[in-house]
């Protein structure tokens, strides 16, 4: 009895010992203001390669292996670490790019070198759409421009928006919908009341703000991270200046209404994916690992930002089939497994066809929902009266 | 909308300031300062969060506990930081405060969370209308608190002996020794003095803000932009500069948009020191052969 | 060898990078295009001692050039580089003109600033730089149509501007450079505009930079604003300072250990960041001036010296000219400094301006030699105006001069400091200095301080050479031997001016002596109708007998201080070799000896300045051999200390109440007291210490040091630098000290005075106790002439 657990042990055990794992890198932001949307990612990762190494791993029975690399928000880093990784350790896939620039810095080192890019996060438009004859870059995340005429939609069809004010955050994120939002405008003939930045770190907004108001904005499209967000709705409550907030999905990313106060459920924001309510077989099933894995997730209302945790999932059982498509993990061979994924039940939706040479973003603006803060959760708007 | 960019400016010019009055004391004891003050800001947010929201204290004892807390760090500051490079005479120790913060920050980040929280004192963010706007009592309290603290310090530095001490430490080590005064001791002290203070501002701006591992990086910059506006040579030139450029910075939004805010205001801190190498408020050292 | 060595480091660079894959490629551009900043930043930073947090401003400019021109205009990368170049090199002097008003943390922040403008400039002028998202298109340059043929390019440049700064320490501009950084007020003096040096150390600080910037585009096909943060610069500093400022291999290591440590972190994700900025501490705590300084010390051997030759020389004929000062005026904050003072210096003569201390004689000077412009008046060198204009114009008008407390290039050696004057080994024979020439000269003597700046202000050829009492802090000897080479200067044609206290020196030199009183001259002539003149009496010379007046009781025999077998020092040898002293209660002991005996290490060393030393020191029965010094002060053992040390800064009634500080009680009375024993600080109580005469400094130290109510007062060198009616007034203030029998351990140079006032005395002579006896004993025995006068 003892011998036959010993060699069906060893019988469980040769494979893994004999098959290099395949390796899958990570370069995000960890450190920084930006680190909990990587740590986000990671989890997203981790869960979705846990899952499928349970179930015996890719290529007959290869193990997925996650090797992360701090990119401090900084292109000039994260290229360097796309490169250790392509490189030095040849990973199958790299996922990565929490901010556009990085990950628009890394496109070209990817399409250069027939090397499969996959971006969970950054929604800069050129990231996928980017020119390259052979593309490698896929995305399973919002697209800027998509958002932006869907803020815009949004907030005509329920605030009737004549003259809508932006109040947006100092970075390439904020500038990036900056010009979405413009063309949006420009599509309708519209122009903006007034377009204002704010730094990540100001505490005070009422002076932007203040420029907004003074020129007649009725609705205010923000965007900004969960902590910038909250600095414009406490900013608005101390002017006593209440207009209708169309937001990006920013809010998700934290405890926003503990960080903004009653004033949180103002905020209409987009959303790729909810932990709250009705969950499919998929999401009870994440939700349930993820509490498992990570002792800090009580809820689903610890899962933050969800977006970056169901993108970075899919993102990766996405890539899991191409590379089974494959048969291989070389770059040119996933990119083109890529391709022939068929019909997939993925946590944000059912996937069909998701991508195709033409097209390499697998989220359209069919899949976004409007969601607002009730206490601590993140309902679809309309949910709660 | 001027009034409410003044005040507005007033709010932000005395955070600045009272952070910079950390830089002061330590400069007008050591000649040296701890470059990274942001993070003293930063873990003075934190501490306090932790006390009074995690361990549900009240928030005097917490803010007190959250002081005494800073004041340590300051202490490993000098210790770790700055001690061992300004004995030899290296300014290595710009460096070194540098990669201290770099330390205290992360460590923050792991140990605090990634995710920014939410201070949320109900009494501090209740409020009156001040110039047709809304102004949160924390927004008041902080230019009150930060004037006072100047005039504390102030009154300590040229009023009491051992305010004069710690001028006399900078002025001729040597000299200070032989009144009796333990040099090494009076310059911890400054350190855990300079630490409290912008422990305390982290303290007074977590409610109007949010508490992160980040929170501090901006203010830091910016505080010692004001720290040197001043002149570091007065704890009122000091606040005064903090005051007047949180002014400047929110007239600039409010009248030319936020587009020149940075730019404008760094040039301008350009321009004034150029004009005044001293600073705005500073005296010039005497220049003798 | 340290060159064949970087060959070596190079050749080996370049070999890992044309075999390496892309990584090790990318890594290796890097590495190079960051040493190449290090370099440039080196020449700012290292030579001309000049910090800069926004070299990432240069870089962003570089890089946003090339980008623009290669990307929007289309550009050929190589037309792109030397302007991408050159605009990084105009904007660093651009920068200079904010810059050279400002130092220390004030031109941080000046360049802090300037990084963050060219940050947000970069975000918002969006459209020519793209906006926060930047400008991506890879437009490689002919020729370097690969990563790795860029990054070979990197590295080449690297060792070229390695080699362009060894070059540059090599030439005058180098050495002027490393003048302005230890004496910007020397380095004019001699000529040099610092203005100018300074301009220059930017411009090719920021052209390195803008190079390595337009290289980083080339290589990277991308800029964004978020490339070229604040974090960014401060990496370049450590880049420098890590490795080793001003040496030639430090940016090199310092730019090895900057980008590899982070990337053989890279493995720890998100703990990376922590590390860095641990190992960062460690590494600082290890090599807090440079790696390479320590690896030069573990690696150092001993130098062979190379003395100065002793030769017979004779000094060119100078550009004669007069130097004429005609009623020229100056006051600072209301106070008038020196009003209507004019003089005139002959060619071959030497003038002496002499007078009481305050009375304004070195701000004289500093009008001359353009230090201080003058509100009124001219100043004329062979006919020319130069009053008003800056001190490296007049310098180059002809006239030079040296420093009360001398202004040598401390980093640079002795030959060094003469070759950037355009001096050479001769002037040292003739000033008859016979040291290494190789010699840092901070590492110098006293005397030698004073030969070689002498030496240094005779290398410009001026016809004019300003001493400021250059005799101060000399034995008799070196007195008579300075006397003599300021005669053989005056006699070669230069016209002298001396600054002197020293009378026997002034009096048997000088063919005209000025007296200024308050900043007016009283007195002009020859020595012997100046001695004569009686207004010259009674404001100057005040000829009291140094004769204690105050009868007192006699010591009461206890040992008080007990010194026993003191050895101390600063370095390997000690200073101190086995010094046994003691002092008894209510006795006043002198400590006689020459310049460099060790009376002033005695004493800081008794004091609790100097620790730990060996041997044993017992106050009061008490061993205080291992207590610091503010540990010491408040069991009653007091030092005045060398030189005043007054707080400059502070009021002289802070000054007092510090005096107090260990005390109790209120202090008042005894402020009161002091005012009443030194009435000339009465009427100054409330200015700044700083700004009184060096015999109000005294008083004020002696004040300062009398408000602890001390046991045992130690005067260390109260007579230093004063003019002899101060040192009368001084005399007259411890003769009262002595005659209400305070404990009193004196340590002077003018061994008259110690002497007359002393119940005993010791003579100190090379770290030991010579002599010892009663005060009228050593007087009347030789040893002491044998101690001062090396009379055997």
């Amino acid at each position: 009895m003892k011998r036959l657990l010993i060699s069906l042990a060893l019988a469980a055990a040769i494979p893994a010992f004999a098959q290099e794992p395949i390796k899958i890198g990570l370069v995000t932001a960890l450190s920084g203001q930006s680190a909990r949307a990587g740590e986000a990612i990671t989890r997203g990762l981790q869960v979705a390669i846990d899952e499928i190494n349970a179930k015996g791993g890719l290529l007959n029975g290869r193990k997925l292996e996650l090797l992360r690399r701090d990119d401090e928000s900084i292109p000039a880093k994260g290229v360097i670490a796309a490169r250790e990784l392509y490189f030095k350790e040849k990973v199958a896939v790299l996922i990565g790019g929490l901010d556009s620039p990085v990950a628009l810095a890394i496109v070209p080192i990817a399409n250069e070198n027939k090397m499969v890019f996959m971006d969970p996060w950054a929604a800069g438009t050129p990231i996928t759409k980017n020119g390259a004859k052979d593309n490698y870059v896929f995305r399973v995340s919002a697209v800027d421009e998509l958002v932006d005429k869907a803020m815009l939609q949004y907030a005509q069809k329920v605030y009737k928006a004549q003259k809508p004010g932006m109040i947006l955050v100092n970075n390439p994120w904020g500038e990036s919908n900056e010009k979405g939002l413009t063309a949006a405008l420009n599509e309708r003939k519209m122009k903006p009341a007034g377009i204002e930045k704010f730094e990540g770190n100001d505490v005070d907004v009422v002076p932007q703000l203040s420029r907004l108001k003074s020129a007649g904005t009725d609705v205010l499209f923000l965007v900004g991270n969960v902590g910038p967000s909250s600095q414009v709705v406490k900013s608005l409550d101390r002017m006593g200046w209440m207009p209708p907030i169309v937001s990006h999905w920013g809010p998700a990313g934290g405890r926003f209404t503990e960080l903004a106060g009653p004033s949180a459920k103002n905020v209409h924001f987009v959303q790729t994916y909810s932990f709250f309510g009705n969950q499919s077989p998929v999401g009870q099933k994440v939700l349930k690992a993820l509490m498992a894995k990570y002792p800090d997730i009580k809820g689903a209302g610890d899962v933050t930002p969800a977006v970056g945790v169901a993108n970075a999932y899919d993102a990766m059982m996405l890539s899991a089939l191409a590379i089974q498509n494959a048969g291989s993990t070389e770059g040119k061979k996933v990119r083109d497994g890529y391709y022939k994924i068929g019909k997939y039940e993925g946590l944000i939706k059912t996937y069909n066809k998701p991508f195709t040479p033409q097209n390499h973003d697998a989220l359209t603006e069919n899949d976004y929902v409007w969601a607002q803060f009730i206490d601590n959760q993140i309902l679809p708007v309309g949910m709660h009266k | 909308m001027i009034g409410s960019a003044l005040v507005s400016g007033l709010g932000l010019g005395s955070m600045y300031g009272l952070i910079a009055l950390g830089f002061y004391v330590t400069y007008a004891v050591s000649s040296t300062v701890n470059f990274a003050q942001g993070s003293s800001m930063m873990l003075g947010a934190v501490f306090a969060y932790t006390f009074a929201v995690k361990f549900g204290w009240h928030f005097v004892p917490a803010a007190a506990m959250s002081l005494v807390l800073c004041a340590l760090y300051g202490l490993l500051v000098e210790i770790v930081a700055v001690r061992p490079f300004a004995r030899r005479g290296s300014n290595a120790w710009l460096m070194a405060t540098v990669a201290l913060g770099i330390v205290a920050d992360n460590t923050v980040l792991f140990t605090f969370g990634r995710e920014p929280r939410g201070f949320v004192l109900p009494w501090a963010s209740e409020g009156l209308m001040v110039l047709g706007i809304h102004v949160s009592k924390m927004q008041l309290a902080i230019p009150a608190f930060g004037l006072g603290l100047a005039a504390l310090l102030h009154w300590f530095a040229r009023g009491t002996k051992y305010g004069k001490a710690m001028l006399a430490v900078v002025q001729n080590a040597d000299a200070a020794r032989l009144m009796g005064i333990n040099v090494p001791l009076a310059i911890m002290a400054a350190y855990a003095v300079s630490t409290a203070f912008a422990g305390a501002a982290g303290i007074m701006i977590a409610p109007l803000f949010n508490v992160h591992s980040d929170m501090g990086t901006l203010f830091g910059l910016k505080a010692f932009a004001v720290a040197i506006l001043g002149g570091l040579t007065s704890a009122w030139g000091v606040m005064l500069a903090g005051l007047l450029f949180g002014i400047v910075e929110s007239l600039i939004t409010a009248f030319l948009g936020s587009s020149y805010t940075q730019i404008l205001t760094f040039t301008l801190v350009i321009v004034a020191l150029a004009i005044m190498p001293n600073g705005l408020f500073g005296r010039a050292e005497l220049k003798k052969v | 060898m340290k060159l064949a060595g970087l060959i070596v480091a190079f050749a080996a660079a370049i070999a890992f990078t044309a075999m390496g894959n892309s990584y090790y490629v990318f890594i290796m551009a890097t590495l190079g295009l960051t040493a190449l900043v290090g370099i440039g930043l080196n020449v700012l930073l290292g030579l001309t001692g000049q910090v800069s947090f926004g070299h990432v401003g240069f870089y962003a400019i570089g890089a946003y050039t090339a980008a623009v021109l290669t990307v929007t205009l289309k550009w050929n990368f190589w037309l792109a580089l030397p302007v991408a170049a050159l605009l990084a090199g105009a904007t660093g002097a651009l920068l200079a003109l904010p810059a050279m008003r400002v130092r220390g943390p004030y031109l941080a922040m000046v360049t802090i600033a300037f990084g963050f403008v060219i940050e947000n400039i970069a975000v918002e002028w969006r459209g020519v730089t793209g906006g926060q998202n930047g400008i991506m298109g890879s437009a490689r340059p002919t020729f370097l149509d690969t990563e790795r043929a860029i990054a070979i390019a990197a590295i080449v440049l690297a060792a070229l501007a390695t080699w362009g700064f060894h070059v540059l320490t090599r030439t005058r501009w180098g050495a002027a450079m490393r003048a302005v950084k230890d004496s910007e007020v020397a380095a004019e003096s001699i000529g040099l505009d610092p203005v100018r040096i300074k301009t220059a150390a930017f411009a090719i600080s920021a052209f390195c930079a803008g190079v390595a910037g337009a290289f980083f585009f080339a290589l990277s096909g991308f800029v964004t604003p978020s490339t070229f943060a604040f974090s960014q610069s401060i990496l370049f500093v450590l880049v420098v300072i890590i490795g080793g400022a001003g040496s030639l291999a430090g940016p090199l290591v310092g730019a090895t250990i900057v980008v590899l440590l982070p990337e053989f972190l890279a493995a720890l994700a998100e703990y990376r960041l922590l590390f860095f900025g641990a190992l960062l501490l460690v590494v600082l705590w290890l090599a807090p001036d440079g790696v390479v300084g320590v690896v030069q010390r573990l690696a150092g051997r001993r130098r062979k010296p190379r003395l100065a030759p002793a030769a017979d020389v004779t000094l060119g004929e100078p550009r004669r000219a007069v130097l004429q000062a005609e009623r020229i005026g100056i006051a600072f904050g209301g106070l008038k400094a020196a009003t209507d003072v004019s003089l005139r210096a002959d060619a071959g003569r030497i003038t002496s301006l002499i007078g009481p201390n305050g009375a304004g004689k070195t701000t004289v000077l500093n009008m001359l030699s353009g230090f201080y412009r003058p509100d009124a008046g001219a100043i004329r060198i062979g006919g020319v105006e130069v009053q008003g204009r800056a001190a490296w114009r007049v310098a180059r008008a002809g006239i030079a001069r040296t420093y009360q407390t001398t202004q040598l290039f401390g980093s640079m050696t002795v030959a060094e400091n003469l070759a950037i004057a355009g001096g050479g080994e001769a002037l040292l024979s003739f000033v008859n200095y016979r040291g290494d020439l190789d010699v840092r000269a901070a590492d110098l003597p006293h005397v030698d301080k004073r030969l070689v700046e002498i030496a240094r202000a005779l290398a410009t050829r001026p016809s004019v050479l300003l001493l400021d009492e250059p005799a101060a802090g000399l034995s008799r000897q070196d007195k008579q031997t300075l006397a003599v080479l300021l005669q053989r200067i005056a006699d070669s044609g230069i016209a002298v001016v001396l600054v002197e206290h020293d009378m026997d020196v002034v009096m048997g030199i000088s063919d005209t002596v000025v007296v200024l009183d308050a900043g007016v001259v009283i007195a002009s002539g020859a020595p012997a109708d100046v001695q004569r003149d009686p207004a010259v009496r009674k404001a100057y010379l005040g000829e009291h007998a140094l004769e204690p007046r105050g009868a007192r009781a006699a010591g009461s025999g206890r040992p008080f201080l007990v010194v026993d077998r003191l050895e101390a020092g600063y370095g390997a040898e000690p200073v101190l070799k086995g010094v046994a002293l003691e002092v008894r209660e209510r006795e006043m002991v002198a400590v006689l000896g020459a310049n460099g005996a060790g009376k002033s290490t005695l004493m800081r060393a008794i004091s609790g300045l100097l620790r730990p030393v060996k041997g044993g020191i017992a106050f009061g029965g008490e061993d205080i051999t291992r207590l610091p010094a503010h540990n010491v002060m408040p069991r009653g053992l007091v030092l005045v200390p060398e030189g005043r040390q007054v707080f400059p800064e502070l009021s002289v009634l802070h000054n007092l109440e510090l005096g107090a500080f260990r005390r109790g009680d209120d202090a008042k009375a005894d402020i009161e007291s002091m005012l009443e024993r030194f009435p000339r600080l009465r009427a100054r109580l409330h200015q700044r210490a700083g700004l009184l005469s060096g015999g109000e400094q005294q008083m004020l130290a002696i004040a300062r040091g009398l408000m602890a109510r001390p046991k045992l007062l130690l005067l260390d060198e109260p007579s230093l630098g004063l003019a002899p009616a101060v040192i009368n007034d001084l005399f007259a203030a411890l003769d009262r000290l002595r005659a209400e029998s305070a404990t009193i351990l004196l340590v002077d140079q003018m061994a008259g005075l110690a002497l007359a006032l002393a119940d005993r005395a010791y003579v100190i002579e090379g770290g030991r106790i010579v002599a010892s006896g009663a005060a009228s004993e050593i007087a009347a025995t030789g040893a002491l002439e044998k101690a001062y006068l090396a009379v055997n």
